[in-house]
């Protein structure tokens, strides 16, 4: 019996459903789906608009909840988790990077990457040294003191790739993070997220259009009309 | 509360510096507005008070009848052992000055003219040294002591009757035995006391040509004047105690003026606080509303990374206090500034309805107004803010993130 084996999934979706409201319409977004997500594992989760990528990230990052089905966090179910307690994971093991990098503009590169360890109450002195070490890791050092809009697309993403790192998160939550740049600079991001990820063992859940991107993912998950239509790994294996 | 969270506030107020701008600048104008109209109303209020003490004196000692009821004649309910009593009252350690003051009524005439008058008997040295100029003379000279048969009268009296210095009119009135006794005077001065109702009855002479004309050795009442206004209850509560047989009354239970005044005062400037409170919680949530919502999906990625909404709520109670903080020292600094100024280059008011002198508009500078009035608005803009983020900050994160 391998080390492995006794480390439970990062994270597991048993047979969950999701659904939204449009005005007078009820849309299915997710229809029972069930996934696992090993530590350290690079999930590439693909598929047409709609098919309900943003909905299982969204349910993955504890920042909705499903209708039916469990989630399970590192073997936990989440289902009696209160809103503070959910916060609190969020905070402590869950990285976000988003399409439009989303930082804090009134924010130095630094005060950005800081933020999550200032949260979860950090000592200053620990903080700097990690902020230091992770700007490094992006080669953003000598932007420490810049706004976020004095960055290119690229280095802006690279910021948030700090700023969901530098907790040592988990589990990152990636919902387009190369849309919005070029293919040269959205080559550098995700080699910039596989190095990062891998060197902490955190686990990537990334939903992205991008097949180049994807492609590179350790596993492909494609959905369709709210249901796990293919595993890319699951195949392979088979 | 952490400074990261205080700096975060501060730059977020920044943001939009025109916006910013003018929200602190209501609150600067709410604020100095509150304090002026206070500081306006305090120092009126310290004004009439003075007023209200110096023309009774702190405390007034007659008789319990004397305050209940009209006399049926002149001193009925008058004080006697007048010199017993006044070194009793000077025994009192608070006491400066004890005044004895006889009132009366009668007729005053000029041999064409006769016409009603409201007469005050009065220790003159002593009245004009503890009263300082507590009448503006128009003419003449003031009363003194020693000096018999002289008066002073009201300009308006003076008027009616054509007298000035130097004049002799004759004074009529009921004695105490409710005869009817005349007595020749001469007009020593002619006064104002600013209230021109007053101004055309009023008469002023010596205590003892007032008692001879009354044909008695009573006073009607003691003016007992204090070191200092505050020390007018426990000075009262030891003369009463040692003169259980009289009755000892405040200068506030005779000021009836003040009491008025106060009582209009504080509806007109309470009703403006309020107003201005108002104004500022509106302009304070309106601006944080739109700063809420030009960064609704700023808060939906805060509360993604693990930001409590307590915090948020926090963050943006702070950005409030800020505003109103920056607004509310603005403001002092300037009501600091007119009061300053109002008295290095005084601006005389017109007399305000029934009084013939205007009156120099000052601004008390109260620490204790600056300082409710800075807490109330600090207290408010954080209160706004606080109430118009916390229904943006439990909005659905996924809903914030959404936010275009």
């Amino acid at each position: 019996m391998s080390s492995t084996a006794q480390v439970p999934p990062v994270l597991e979706l048993r047979g969950v459903h999701k659904t939204y409201r449009l005005g007078l319409h009820v849309v299915p977004a997710l229809q029972g789906v069930d996934l696992l997500v090993q530590p350290g594992e690079m999930l590439a989760l693909t598929g047409p608009s709609g098919s309900g990528k943003s909905t299982l990230l969204n349910l993955a990052g504890l920042v909705d909840r499903p209708d039916a089905g469990e989630v399970l966090f590192r073997g936990r179910s989440l289902a009696g988790l209160s809103e503070t307690q959910a916060t609190y994971l969020r905070r402590d093991a869950i990285g976000f990077i988003f399409q439009s990098f989303n930082l804090v503009p009134v924010m130095t590169v630094a005060d950005n990457v800081d933020y999550p360890l200032f949260l979860a109450g950090l000592p200053v002195a620990g903080r700097k040294q990690r902020i230091a070490e992770m700007l490094r890791a992006v080669g953003l050092t000598e932007h420490a003191k810049h706004r976020p809009d004095a960055l290119s697309g690229g280095q802006r993403q690279r910021v948030a790739i700090a700023r969901a790192l530098v907790k040592r998160p988990t589990l990152v939550i990636a919902d387009e993070p190369t849309a919005s740049l070029d293919s040269q600079t959205a080559d550098q991001v995700f080699e910039l997220m596989r190095e990062c990820g891998h060197a902490q063992r955190a686990a990537f859940l990334i939903a992205s259009h991008d097949p180049r991107l994807v492609r590179r993912c350790d596993r492909i998950v494609t959905m369709l009309d709210g249901r796990i239509v293919a595993d890319a790994r699951e195949r392979i294996a088979a | 509360m952490n400074a990261r969270w205080l700096k975060f506030a501060w730059l977020n107020t920044l943001r939009n510096r025109r916006r910013s701008i003018v929200t602190a600048g209501i609150a600067a104008l709410g604020t100095a507005a509150i304090l002026l109209a206070g500081g306006f109303a305090l120092f009126t209020y310290e004004g009439l008070a003075q007023i209200s003490a110096r023309t009774t004196g702190h405390l007034i000692v007659a008789k319990p009848e004397q305050f209940l009821r009209d006399e049926d004649t002149p001193l009925q309910n008058g004080l006697d052992e007048v010199a017993t009593l006044r070194a009793g009252l000077l025994a009192d350690p608070a006491v400066r000055h004890v005044l004895p003051r006889v009132e009366f009524s009668g007729l005053i005439s000029n041999g064409d003219k006769s016409t009603v008058m409201i007469a005050a008997g009065i220790d003159p040295d002593a009245e004009f040294a503890v009263k300082g100029p507590f009448l503006t003379l128009r003419s003449g000279a003031v009363l003194a002591s020693g000096e018999r048969n002289q008066v002073m009268l009201g300009a308006g009296l003076a008027r009616s009757l054509k007298a000035e210095p130097g004049s002799s009119l004759t004074l009529l009135v009921s004695t105490t035995q409710g005869a009817l006794n005349a007595q020749d005077v001469s007009v020593k001065g002619v006064f104002s006391s600013g209230i021109a109702e007053v101004d055309s009855r009023l008469l002023y002479t010596d205590v003892e040509t007032a008692q001879k004309l009354l044909v008695t050795q009573r006073i009607s009442s003691f003016g007992v004047f204090l070191n200092r206004i505050e020390a007018t209850d426990p000075a009262r509560a030891r003369i009463a105690a040692a003169l259980p047989q009289l009755t000892v009354q405040t200068w506030l239970d005779q000021a009836l003026f003040y009491k008025s005044v106060k009582e209009l005062y504080n509806r007109i400037f309470g009703a403006l606080g309020l107003i201005i409170g108002a104004i500022v919680i509106f302009v304070v949530a309106n601006a944080m509303a739109m700063a809420i919502i030009e960064r609704t999906r700023e808060i939906g990625t805060l509360r993604a990374l693990g930001t409590l909404p307590a915090q948020l709520i926090r963050s943006f109670a702070l950005e409030g206090l800020l505003l109103g903080g920056a607004g509310a020292a603005l403001g002092s600094l300037g009501a600091l500034a007119i009061s300053v100024a109002l008295l290095v280059f005084p601006v005389e008011m017109p007399p305000p309805p029934g009084r013939s002198s205007g009156y120099p508009l000052q601004i008390s500078i109260d620490p204790a107004l600056y300082g409710a009035t800075l807490g109330a608005i600090l207290l408010l803009a954080m209160l706004a803010a606080a109430l118009v983020a916390r229904r943006s900050v439990a909005k659905p994160i996924v809903e914030a993130l959404a936010h275009v």
